[in-house]
């Protein structure tokens, strides 16, 4: 039953992100980004990692593809389709991350992630709020970042748009 | 060996498909919406001094709703003219699913509760802010000037609200040390509601409530005097009233949530059954939510992006500040 699920996430999430860098309509695009962003939750669902998951929805598709899709609205549709060299180089790039990722994977092992420490479901939020701010202050605060990121991008799009 | 029928049977009659289907779930959900609608009209119109709805009815023109929802399934299906048909049609569908999946998550007395997530409340103000973004689609979707501002406005209107929003919540979070929704009801069994140290919180969550479910005095998104409806514009019958339904729905939904986060959920003197308490207290609010309707002006999107990012911002901090000195206890001077 778990399989079936994972498989069923796996396949919903990989398909929407392949079909969010291909659709022709950008907002297509986002709207399929956001699909797969809301796969990934559900796989941290099935990881038990509830707390993760409902703020990947939270930040995710509620801020970040909201912003995406703004700025594709308001820029319109003409940057759509991207020149051909990009998708030979994006061709390239994915088959160079999928080799790290599969040379990363086969090399990991389970000794890589020692005890049962995960916040499961029975966890308390008190030792997992301890645990994030003592032990992962900085990557959290980096990791926040990733709002910012998006806004600032938007803003660029928007602006670029404006000039020309 | 048991037959197909008797198997159908125990699946028809077992709790949880009851609890899905019938109550808290969908047709529960349904009948309570074209009550609503009856009920929302009726108020305002008692509160302007008009009669409202009185024709289709035992009494009063009660089933007013049901009526409008007969007329509207029987309407035409027009698809405007170059709009974008799938997320035309798809946008109120996930609309409804939403709205349906909020009142998934409200505990509506000890064990009537379809999902006990453990983070329940999150999960709630999670799935809430997929909602503008459903708005945005559908008023591209329409391919038309005014659902187009409608979907912006909803945009706008959610970067104000949505960190207060997540902040006034949080009030309750820290000092219940929970985010379970039975959890939270329990707590406040034990230690009395939580209106009494959260007040200034309790306020913030209707308000920046009040905004999420784009309802007056926060109803720019739709704004019938100013964009004629906004993203709803071009919706023809039968997916207006699909449209219609997750505002009603969400109504509800968020009705319960603050009875649950501030007025003690299901809890009440014994002599009453829980339900009927949770109900009671979830009626309170909604007829408070639809009095604003009736009796405030609608605000301007500069003057709710200003208030929101300052006044509310700044409050739902200082909310957070009471809530920790709930938690600790004052400090000695």
């Amino acid at each position: 039953m778990t399989d079936l699920t994972f498989l069923a996430l796996a396949t919903v999430t990989v398909a929407s992100a392949i079909l969010a860098l291909e659709a022709r309509d950008l907002v297509y695009g986002a709207a399929a980004l956001g699909i797969s962003f809301l796969g990934v939750a559900g796989l941290f669902f099935l990881l038990d990692a509830s707390y993760t998951g409902v703020f990947q929805i939270a930040v995710y598709i509620g801020a970040v593809v909201v912003l995406i899709l703004f700025t594709v609205m308001l820029v319109g549709p003409q940057l759509g389709e991207p020149p051909l060299e990009l998708k030979r180089l994006s061709l390239l790039t994915a088959l160079l991350v999928s080799l790290l990722l599969g040379t990363a994977g086969s090399l990991t092992s389970a000794a890589a992630f020692p005890g049962p420490d995960n916040c499961g479901a029975g966890c308390d939020l008190t030792r997992l709020s301890t645990t994030l701010i003592n032990q992962y202050g900085v990557p959290l605060e980096f990791l926040s970042l990733v709002l910012a990121a998006a806004v600032i991008g938007a803003l660029t799009l928007a602006k670029a748009d404006r000039k020309g | 060996m048991p037959d197909p029928v008797s198997q159908i049977l125990q699946l028809v009659t077992s709790t949880y498909f009851l609890e899905i289907v019938v109550f808290p779930g969908l047709i529960s959900i349904a009948i309570l919406g074209a009550f609503f609608t009856w009920f929302e009209r009726k108020l305002t119109a008692r509160v302007q001094l008009r009669i409202g709805p009185s024709y289709s009815s035992p009494v009063g023109g009660i089933l007013q709703g049901f009526a409008d929802i007969i007329k509207l399934l029987f309407k035409e299906l027009i698809i405007p003219e170059g709009a974008d048909r799938f997320f035309f049609i798809m946008s109120p569908v996930t609309a409804l699913i939403i709205g349906a999946a909020l009142l998934g998550l409200i505990p509506f007395a000890p064990g009537v509760q379809i999902a006990n997530v453990e983070v329940g409340l999150p999960a709630f103000l999670a799935i809430v802010t997929l909602s503008p973004t459903i708005v945005l689609l559908a008023g591209w979707s329409a391919n038309s000037k005014f659902p187009f501002i409608g979907g912006l406005r909803a945009l706008f209107q959610q970067t104000a609200y949505e960190i207060p929003l997540w902040l006034s919540a949080l009030g309750v979070v820290m000092i219940t040390g929970t985010l379970n929704l039975t959890g939270i009801v329990q707590f406040q069994q034990n230690n009395g509601w939580l209106i009494l140290p959260q007040a200034l919180g309790a306020v913030l969550f209707i308000v920046t409530s009040t905004a999420e479910m784009e309802r007056l005095p926060f109803d720019l998104p739709e704004a019938e005097s100013e964009i004629m409806m906004g993203w709803q514009a071009e919706y023809p019958g039968p997916l207006f009233m699909l449209v219609q339904g997750p505002a009603f729905i969400k109504l509800y939904a968020f009705a319960a949530l603050f009875s649950t986060l501030y007025l003690g959920g299901y809890l009440g003197p014994a002599i009453i059954p829980p339900i009927v308490w949770f109900f009671l207290k979830t009626i309170v609010i909604i007829v408070a939510v639809m009095l604003f309707r009736s009796t405030f002006p609608r605000v301007r999107l500069d003057q709710l992006l200003r208030q929101g990012w300052t006044t509310l911002l700044t409050l739902s901090i200082v909310n957070i500040a009471i809530a920790y000195f709930v938690v600790v206890g004052l400090p000695a001077i």
